[in-house]
């Protein structure tokens, strides 16, 4: 999938937020564009475990070098009961372009919704997800500019995680970073979930030293790594702060907290 | 003296025209501002140093000397700021010597335009300049393409919006020494707090007429908290794929060796700021 | 901004430098020049000085008034204050109008590719009493009874040409520049601020100051 979501905007599209005012050229004669996109920043993570999904994502949102608002949530629960979302089990994360990202929270949550009130069942994890690389796919054209995460249990109650292109090419994961600084936090990831990297000692020598073999975490133990990944992202991305949303789902359903990041 | 080498210029120009992107340099993104008091000027900086979206350096210094009575606050291209203010330092210096008098902040601010005009911009230096010379307190801003302007309080940078709002709300003529760090303090944290290109700490310089009092980390309202977890890995968790051992009477061939007087003394042979 | 931004291709100059989107003028009067002009100085939209002095000095009763790139003309400026500096330690006599124009001329012309300066000079000497020269874009010298320049010059023609009159004297003078560029402030976005002038007789240079807070009618001479 990383072939089609490079991290780049698109060809001939705007460039980083930074500079994507559209300048005058320096002889005098203005070109006039449309420029439907803004990066909005900020960065999202989600890791699945045995009978666990967390999704976690900072609330800044900005443009250029302006802060928009300190607190605006990137983590959305997708169907259960009215506006609130009571009793979701399914948890939607996006980032990129902030506008397209709330209306592709709307879509999917509306047809969530539908769908449990014409089949009298909630949506399984697995159906929602491809059904969001459907919607993806529809604008193939005129993409929703976000890097989408999808998160929940599967039918065996194990934790299940989806992540997305902005085009809708997607695929079942154990751990997934997007955004402003997934290229920060994906290698830390990588190398603690897992486990990239790392050799068991005393297991061999040279060649035959043992990998060490992934195995899925507990709980708490996640918690803590999204925690330290966010920490650490703060401190070397300026789009990247002001407050941290985690969502943990459970067989119990959703646990929503929220934690303060700096603000510098 | 030399100047600048454009011997790859051609070679550049070329790669350019087939698409190979120029190289990032660090660009301290800045908020910096000075402000005159009675009896002397302050200026003051945050300390983050970007290359894009990224934080290059969380602790840079951008407060530079130009004279024992002048110093500098940089904004713009890391590597314009340091060098411009240090070929001036040095003509400053040189001018001082040959004429036996202290250096004047306008001799200062007369050859940095004149330098930066000369490079039409391609210097990205923005500088507010600020000393105390026979002739009184001054401060000055420069902009990277030659012009200067002289104001009682200024601001430049990325975060200079943000600073100059506390400027235009808070400021008042007459100030105190005190009043005036303070005031330089909450304008570069106007930057530091509202401003993606500016973060860190605040940097103060104090110029009056006795002396210049640098005060590094003034203010430090973002350090960095504790992690949740260690991450310290077990020996042996890297691969060692081959193994070649030198030993000292191998090495003392080619380099000079030293004895350490203990075991727990690691040798240091330049030192180098790192993070805690 | 005032900063150098990084593109992602690398150093990005930018273009957007200092300029004064402004307005000034110079006229003659009965017993000199009288220059004036607002004090805005501008990056895109943000104001980087509010109290700019646009007016010059290039000799004892010779000023100029400068438009357009603040660096370009302060360092034009700088090199005929230079030159004029020269001239009169040399010749034991201060230089002309004239002489001053045609340095500025010299120099806005032979260099017209990379300036971006618009200027008006206006001096007063024994020889010839007041003068008044103007310097557009190009280079071009023309010597004027009275001129105006930058971009809110283009709000005030139609006042200018309505109310000028010749031999007026200084109050008459103050009167008609101060309205003058009152207009321009009032319409052209890019001007602003104090209004700055300077009367050059020949009792020597006298400094002007209205403030928009007093509604331009004060604090006057200084």
């Amino acid at each position: 999938m990383a072939a089609l979501f490079s991290g780049a905007p698109p060809q001939g599209g705007p460039g980083y937020s930074f500079k994507q005012t559209p300048t005058a050229a320096p002889s005098g004669e203005r070109q006039h564009g449309f420029y439907p996109y803004t990066d909005n920043g900020g960065s999202t993570l989600g890791i699945s475990g045995a009978d666990f999904t967390i999704l976690a994502g900072d609330t800044r949102s900005t443009s250029g070098y302006n802060i928009n608002t300190r607190y605006a949530p990137k983590l959305f629960k997708i169907g259960g009961e009215g506006p609130e979302n009571k009793g979701a089990r399914i948890v939607l994360s996006v980032v990129g372009f902030a506008a397209d990202g709330d209306a592709l929270k709307e879509r999917l949550d509306t047809i969530v919704k539908m769908y449990k009130y014409q089949h009298g069942k909630p949506m399984s994890v697995s159906a929602c997800a491809q059904r969001l690389s459907h919607i993806l796919y529809n604008k193939r054209f005129f993409p929703y500019y976000v890097h989408a995460i999808l998160g929940g249990l599967d039918e065996d109650g194990k934790g299940a995680l989806y992540s997305y292109d902005p085009v809708g090419s997607y695929e079942r994961e154990q751990c997934r970073a997007a955004g402003a600084a997934a290229s920060l936090i994906m290698p830390f990831l990588d190398n603690q979930v897992n486990f990239k990297n790392q050799y068991m000692p005393g297991s061999g020598t040279g060649h035959d030293l043992k990998a060490k073999a992934a195995e899925p975490l507990p709980q708490d133990h996640v918690e803590d790594l999204v925690r330290d990944a966010f920490t650490s992202a703060v401190e070397r991305h300026i789009e990247v702060g002001d407050g941290l949303q985690m969502m943990i789902i459970t067989a119990d359903g959703v646990h929503e907290s929220y934690t303060t990041l700096k603000q510098d | 003296m030399a100047g600048f080498d454009f011997s790859n210029h051609n070679r550049n120009a070329a790669l350019h025209a087939q698409g190979v992107p120029l190289p990032k340099a660090t660009s301290t993104g800045t908020t910096i501002v000075g402000c005159l008091f009675d009896g002397g000027v302050v200026i003051a900086a945050d300390t983050r140093a970007t290359s894009g979206p990224i934080v290059a350096d969380k602790n840079c210094e951008k407060l530079h000397y130009i004279a024992p009575q002048i110093w500098c606050a940089g904004a713009g291209t890391a590597a314009d700021t340091e060098f411009t203010t240090a070929i001036i330092s040095s003509n400053l210096e040189l001018h001082a010597l040959s004429t036996g008098r202290k250096p004047r902040v306008v001799t200062c601010m007369t050859l940095l335009k004149q330098h930066l005009f000369r490079y039409q911009g391609h210097i990205g230096a923005y500088l507010v300049i600020a000393g105390v010379d026979p002739t009184g307190s001054h401060l000055f801003t420069v902009h990277a393409h030659g012009s200067t302007d002289k104001l009682p309080y200024v601001t430049m940078g990325s975060g200079s919006l943000a600073a100059m709002s506390v400027f235009e709300t808070q400021w008042k003529r007459n100030l105190s020494r005190d009043d005036a760090v303070k005031l330089c303090a909450d304008a570069i944290q106007a930057g530091i707090w509202n401003d993606l290109g500016s973060g860190s700490n605040v940097d103060v310089a104090v110029i009056t007429e006795e002396k210049t009092t640098l005060m590094r980390n003034h203010l430090t309202p973002n350090e960095r908290g504790r992690k949740e977890r260690n991450y310290r890995f077990d020996r042996g968790t890297t691969a060692v794929l081959n193994e070649k051992i030198i030993k000292r009477e191998e090495i003392s061939k080619y380099v000079t060796v030293h004895e350490l007087q203990d075991d727990s003394v690691t040798a240091t042979a330049e030192t180098m700021d790192v993070d805690s | 901004m005032a900063t150098g931004v990084l593109g992602e291709d690398g150093i990005h100059v930018d273009m957007n430098h200092l300029k004064k989107g402004e307005v000034n003028m110079a006229i003659n009067f009965k017993d000199g020049v009288i220059l004036g002009a607002d004090s805005r100085t501008t990056t895109g939209a943000y104001i980087a000085n509010r109290v700019t002095d646009k007016l010059t000095q290039v000799h004892d009763t010779i000023w100029c008034c400068r438009s357009g790139s603040a660096a370009d003309t302060q360092a034009v400026a700088d090199i005929v204050h230079y030159h004029l500096g020269m001239y009169g330690i040399t010749n034991d006599e201060a230089p002309t109008t004239q002489t001053a124009a045609a340095i500025f001329q010299e120099l806005c012309y032979a260099n017209k590719d990379s300036l971006s300066a618009g200027m008006i000079i206006a001096g007063y000497d024994h020889r010839h009493g007041g003068q008044v020269y103007s310097i557009p874009l190009g280079g071009s010298l023309h010597k004027q009874a009275y001129a105006i320049g930058g971009s809110g010059s283009t709000y005030i023609y139609g006042y200018c040409d309505a109310n000028w009159q010749e031999n007026m004297t200084e109050a008459e003078g103050v009167k008609f520049v101060k309205g003058a560029l009152q207009e321009a402030i009032k319409w052209d976005g890019s001007s602003g601020g104090v209004i700055r002038m300077v009367v050059l007789t020949a009792r020597g240079a006298q400094r002007h100051l209205y403030l928009p807070d007093q509604r331009y009618e004060g604090p006057g001479t200084q």
